[in-house]
């Protein structure tokens, strides 16, 4: 389904956002783990087509993002880091434009993942009156919105109370069994319930990628914050 | 595409349709519309011919009106919807619309589209108040068509225009600042100065193919209707011993309509071409790069003066409010050292306009600085400056604006000093400040203290004492204001 082949992104002054990352994703959770800085952001902006690889290849079911970006664009669903949003609008109304831009013609649908993130409620109260956690369940609603084949959520957690992180985990696990869903935490324990593989990156290279508990098992650890913490070392 | 072009242009539309500011700015063009139209019993006219003033009828109010009207959208529309690319990448909602496929084209059609799309909606408000204007002062009767056909001739060149050109600048990397802000004041003065002049000194009515505002053209179809050059648009004295002129409007012939659509297609498709091509479609490396270049040229400059200013950095204990004021003077001094070479500058060219405009972008951004840096918490948790905040930034940008006028010492010219200060602390954004500060002083350089009511720094030196002490207390009314919001 998502095919890396050697990519890379050096920056103007030489050094490497991420180095020769090779990776074969078909379908489920991926948990991408690496500490700030470790090239994970960079990572899912090329596979968002956001930005360009500078070397190597990223393949979407066999199309070649660089030369066709659309391919993937109109099966993507995207959260990045830190996103935005209008605050003059309400949920309901950004939600119809982000649908407009993905071409979702079903109007339904924006009713149906508002009810999904729990913000039905407040579907026509102004996003700039939200709390951070809500403000969060809009941006989960926009990356699903068209019903993706491929969701790249960017530290999806950030700001969410417990009780919200784990309807999020959740609602990813259940996406993640028909599709593929790329996660990127620093936080491990995010991850560890629901990833089917675990990626793990340092200073712009995956230095391991394996099922969690393949991963466990290399390690010779017990729980997968000590692997991580070992594969840090 | 059509829907995805749709749904960006509806969505900016709702963005600044539901914003306060919206209503404030179209309040304050219809009082305008009122202070353009004045009275004739007060000895001031709209529009005046050869002396004469022209009959309030709806043919003068709709063309002098829609003409001064196109003068606001190039001016102030310019800085009102230049923010539509920029409120995406700030908002990093951009990163959300570049991952859909959206095409980039598209992109820069809808915020063309909502640009259009809100620009048309003031300039139609500015017309049916300038209809109310024709039953206010009421001299003949009211006839929409003739409103509908003279606005229908000047303001769609300039609405698309301004549209475009704003979306090219917030492309440009260079243009994107502040330096874009000020660099745009006056390259539109410039070009509808350069095209007027050349069609009516040289005839040469190719020009006015170039004009969106349509100055030159009216200039020229006018000049040869009335059979006179001295035609004036905008209140101002009359002699009440000439008879009014019946004024009827512009007159729609071939060439005058083939000028109008060439400004209105001609110009603006370039200008969305060039914005494509530099569009960075939310790349966060393009992006890093054009932030850079946007500070390249100045960033050198401050690197180059920096040992100028370092000693700046040893800041006062800030036990008090005025020396925090100070420190944060410095501050601004410390991160701009351009402006230790302008206050210089100004002091040698021993020009006043010219020392209140440098001193006016020195310190636009010293009031909003802190929000836009994300510092604002930080500060507000030291001592006073939460509950001090207008009369910290206050002490803070007269020091800077001191620098610059005391070489000036004259009551007229403090006073000035502190209206100008009061304003960039006042207004919300420094992108209003500038329009506003450069808007008011080209009105008061060009009246060259013919009226001494606006000569706010006492650039001519024809302003009474009164005048200083007015633009002081609307000075403090504005801070007091400010002062009051903000403790909300």
């Amino acid at each position: 389904m998502l095919e890396l082949d050697s990519v890379s992104k050096r920056y103007r002054a030489g050094n490497y956002g991420v180095r020769e990352v090779s990776l074969a994703l078909t379908g489920g959770v991926v948990g991408l783990l690496g500490p700030n800085g470790a090239g994970k952001s960079t990572l899912m902006q090329m596979i968002a087509t956001i930005t360009r690889p500078t070397a190597g290849r990223i393949l979407w079911r066999g199309e070649d993002l660089a030369k066709n970006p659309d391919a993937l664009r109109a099966r993507l669903g995207y959260l990045p880091q830190d996103f935005g949003v209008y605050d003059n609008l309400t949920p309901e109304e950004f939600l119809g434009y982000i649908a407009a831009l993905k071409g979702v013609r079903d109007r339904a649908r924006i009713g149906a993942m508002l009810e999904a993130v729990n913000l039905h409620s407040v579907a026509r109260r102004p996003i700039g009156g939200f709390s951070g956690g809500m403000k969060q369940r809009v941006g989960i609603a926009q990356a699903l919105i068209n019903d993706p084949d491929l969701v790249i959520v960017d530290e999806p957690t950030a700001g969410l109370d417990p009780e919200e992180r784990v309807r999020f985990r959740d609602m990813l696990a259940e996406i993640g069994l028909g599709k593929l869903v790329i996660l990127s935490t620093h936080i491990v324990s995010d991850v560890e319930s629901i990833a089917t593989q675990i990626a793990v990156m340092r200073e712009g290279r995956v230095i391991a990628l394996a099922a969690p508990e393949e991963l466990l098992a290399q390690t010779e650890c017990a729980r997968l914050e000590a692997a991580y913490l070992r594969l840090m070392s | 595409m059509r829907e995805r072009i749709a749904a960006i242009a509806l969505a900016d539309a709702r963005i600044r349709f539901r914003r306060t500011s919206t209503v404030v700015v179209f309040l304050l063009l219809s009082a305008i519309a009122y202070v353009w139209v004045p009275a004739p019993s007060t000895g001031r006219a709209l529009m005046r011919i050869g002396g004469a003033r022209a009959l309030y009828n709806s043919a003068a109010i709709a063309m002098a009106t829609a003409i001064l009207g196109t003068l606001f959208i190039g001016i102030a529309g310019f800085y009102v919807v230049s923010n539509a690319v920029r409120r995406d990448a700030q908002s990093r909602v951009g990163a959300i619309i570049a991952a859909t496929p959206l095409r980039s084209g598209e992109y820069i059609a809808g915020k063309f589209l909502g640009n259009v799309l809100f620009l048309t909606t003031f300039f139609f408000g500015f017309m049916l108040v300038s209809m109310a204007m024709v039953i206010v002062r009421g001299e003949a009767p009211l006839e929409p068509w003739t409103f509908v056909v003279q606005y229908l001739l000047l303001a769609p060149p300039p609405i698309l225009f301004v549209s475009a050109l704003a979306i090219l600048f917030e492309c440009v990397p260079w243009l994107s600042g502040r330096f874009g802000d000020v660099a745009y004041f006056f390259l539109f003065l410039m070009s509808m100065g350069i095209t007027t002049a050349a069609v009516v000194a040289g005839g040469m009515t190719w020009a006015s193919y170039f004009d969106p505002s349509g100055l030159s053209a009216v200039t020229a179809q006018n000049m040869a209707m009335l059979h006179t050059q001295a035609i004036a648009i905008g209140a101002g004295p009359f002699d009440p011993h000439k008879p009014p002129i019946v004024y009827p409007g512009l007159s729609i012939d071939a060439a005058f309509v083939a000028q109008r659509l060439a400004a209105m297609l001609l110009i603006p498709l370039p200008l969305l071409v060039l914005a494509r091509v530099s569009f960075h479609r939310f790349d966060p490396v393009r992006v890093r790069v054009a932030a850079k270049a946007e500070r390249r040229w100045l960033g050198r400059l401050n690197v180059l003066l920096k040992p100028l200013t370092r000693a700046l950095l040893r800041m006062p204990s800030a036990r008090s409010l005025p020396l925090a004021a100070v420190a944060d003077a410095q501050l601004t001094l410390a991160s701009a050292p351009w402006i230790a070479i302008a206050i210089v500058a100004a002091a040698a060219a021993r020009n006043r306009p010219f020392a209140f405009l440098a001193m006016a972008i020195a310190i636009a951004d010293i009031a909003t600085r802190d929000v836009r840096a994300n510092t604002i918490a930080m500060l507000y948790a030291a001592p006073r400056l939460r509950e001090h905040f207008v009369a910290w930034k206050a002490m803070s940008a007269a020091i800077i604006a001191l620098a610059f006028v005391i070489t000036y010492p004259s009551l007229a010219t403090l006073a000035g000093a502190f209206f100008t200060v009061a304003a960039a602390v006042a207004l919300p954004s420094p992108k209003a400040f500038i329009v506003l500060f450069l808007s008011f002083w080209y009105v008061v350089v060009n009246d060259k203290g013919a009226t001494p009511a606006l000569d706010f720094g006492g650039f001519y030196g024809k302003a009474p004492p009164s005048v200083a002490l007015t633009y002081a207390a609307i000075g403090s009314a504005m801070l007091a204001i400010a002062a009051l919001t903000r403790r909300r």
